[in-house]
């Protein structure tokens, strides 16, 4: 009884706190602004060149500019195009791999090796053979968000399937759990946070793989733009397209993150 | 015939790193009427939890046989039902997933399954937390989801391994005599594994003593205490006396144990 009541005032602390801004909520809001401030005086103050840093209000003006008449949701749907594309057949190819590796020993022995060293290379380096192979169209951003994203998809589902608690195991063939019953009621529902763990990596590595991929190779798409305005020297445009991609990336990254604490905090079924 | 019938046990296991073989239980002959409540002691290591899971059909034997109901136990089934030492509860179900789980791999079906959960949930006395998680949860209640997931699908033989091994005393007592009260209820023939030496005399219809090197039956002891039983048993002379026998059994052990250290 007493533990009870104790524990959902506990609760409550805790969703009433997340309601309020914390203190390192307010830190951050205020580093931020004093952050745009500094910037926005320092080229009249003669600290930097303008030209190079561009100010705050500047890059909202170009902002304005971009979403009224640059062609914006154009490049944007590109560049979203071969995001998809690429992360859906990462998950696609992903998952099956990670859960066959994660639940077979000898493919794991086999397929290990050759998967880490291909995870810690940086996966960019191939955006040249992907060119020469697959041409300067769609194909070879999505051939590299695809590597890019596959990877810690992979090996995380492969961890969480294979590190799974024996004691879970055990138990579950007391009860005369058959395989496919381990595998549907154990290790899948213990194997999920780890997956979403690596979705979540990867979404990074293929925001990465399209803008990269298109800063080299392209003719349309955010990256590309980036890169126009770089040799223009538009950096106000530039850093409203820079700011869309870690918006983007920002976003999606705590969208996953959001679901994954949920599962971890084991209260969702 | 008794219920269960263990003849002339033995179990062996690798040791780590070399190909040594070594037996963890030896030379067990033990039998179990039906509805007889059994309590296992002995020192750490002496093999208890191995019998046990060697009764659960969840290790491999070595030597001999184990007969259940005259039938020979190869893996596990539907008549026997484990409570394990840590109480290996699904983290991301509920008390209620948990109590189902058992009842899930036994195919019982939709409507039946859940009625039977929540039934086995207020007789351990948590109705009012079947949707809590597991972290949620005292140790002490996570043992009687333990206990109501192995009850739940009404086995004939319930294992325990000890399972009030990691509470307080204090609780532990209480536990015990809840358990009493749930088995006087069910007369499921019961196995339980623990070190606690008034536990195994409290609960027993009769007392396995086990030694080591390897694994062996010392003695077993007729418990004749009246029942129902309750705490004020604690104190009179025949578990006095019941307790002064099994702690010489014990201490031999473990003074057996000094030596070994000394000698190494
Ligand atoms: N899977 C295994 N592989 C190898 N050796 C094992 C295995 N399980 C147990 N053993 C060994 O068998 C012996 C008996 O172990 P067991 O767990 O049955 O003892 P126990 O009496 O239950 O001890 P405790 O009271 O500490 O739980 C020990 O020496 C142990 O190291
Ligand atoms: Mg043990």
């Amino acid at each position: 009884m007493a533990d009870m009541t104790a524990e959902t005032t506990a609760t409550r602390q805790v969703s009433f706190s997340a309601l309020r801004p914390s203190r390192e909520a307010v830190v951050g809001t205020l580093a931020v602004l004093a952050f745009l401030v500094l910037w926005q005086i320092a080229p009249s103050m003669g600290w930097v060149n303008g030209r190079f840093t561009s100010r705050p209000t500047e890059v909202f003006f170009a902002a304005i500019d971009v979403f009224r008449k640059d062609d914006f949701l154009f490049h944007a749907r590109i560049s979203l195009t071969e995001f998809v594309a690429g992360f859906a057949l990462a998950i696609i190819v992903s998952i099956p791999l990670g859960v066959l590796l994660g639940t077979s020993k000898i493919a794991r022995y086999l397929i290990d090796p050759p998967l880490m060293a291909l995870y810690i290379a940086p996966t960019l380096v191939l955006l040249p053979i992907m060119v020469i192979w697959l041409g300067i169209d769609m194909a070879p951003k999505i051939a590299v968000v695809f590597l890019g994203a596959v990877f810690p998809i992979v090996l995380n589902t492969m961890a969480g399937m294979s590190e799974a608690d024996p004691r879970f195991l055990r138990m579950a063939r007391s009860f005369g759990a058959t395989k496919l019953d381990i595998f549907m009621r154990v290790l899948v529902p213990g194997s999920l946070p780890a997956l979403l763990t690596g979705i979540r990596l990867a979404v990074g590595r293929a925001v990465l793989g399209v803008i990269v991929g298109e800063l080299f190779v392209s003719q349309a798409g955010i990256g590309y733009q980036i890169n126009l305005y770089g040799s223009a020297m538009r950096i106000d445009r530039l850093l409203v397209y820079v700011l869309i991609v870690s918006a983007f990336g920002y976003t999606l990254t705590i969208l996953v993150r959001s679901v994954e604490n949920r599962i971890r905090d084991w209260r969702s079924k | 015939m008794a219920q269960i019938e263990i003849r002339d046990l033995g179990i062996d296991y690798r040791k780590p790193k070399s190909n040594e073989v070594f037996s963890a239980v030896d030379n067990v002959e033990l039998s179990i009427e039906k509805g007889e409540f059994v309590t296992i002691v002995g020192s750490s290591g002496c093999g208890k939890s191995t019998l046990l899971m060697a009764v659960a059909g969840l290790v491999n034997l070595s030597r001999g046989s184990i007969k259940i109901d005259g039938k020979q136990v190869t893996g596990p089934g539907p008549d026997r039902a484990v409570v394990f030492q840590e109480a290996s509860l699904l983290p991301w179900r509920s008390v209620r997933g948990n109590v189902k789980f058992g009842l899930e791999m036994q195919r019982w079906n939709g409507g039946d399954l859940n009625e039977r959960a929540m039934q086995m949930i207020r007789l351990v006395g948590l109705s009012r937390f079947s949707d809590y998680h597991p972290h949620q949860l005292s140790g002490g209640m996570r043992q009687r989801v333990n206990i109501a997931r192995a009850l739940a699908v009404d086995p004939d033989v319930l294992l325990m391994d000890e399972p009030f091994g990691a509470l307080d005393a204090q609780t532990r007592e209480i536990m015990g005599t809840e358990l009493l009260r749930i088995w006087e209820r069910h007369k499921k023939t019961a196995l339980f594994v623990t070190h606690d030496i008034d536990e195994a005399i409290f609960l027993a219809d009769k007392i396995v003593v086990m030694g080591r090197n390897p694994g062996h039956i010392k003695e077993v002891i007729k418990v004749d205490l009246p029942r129902p039983r309750d705490e004020a048993i604690l104190d009179s002379d025949d578990f006095h006396s019941l307790r002064k026998r099994l702690r010489a059994h014990l201490a031999e052990d473990m003074s057996s144990m000094q030596l070994v250290k000394e000698v190494a």
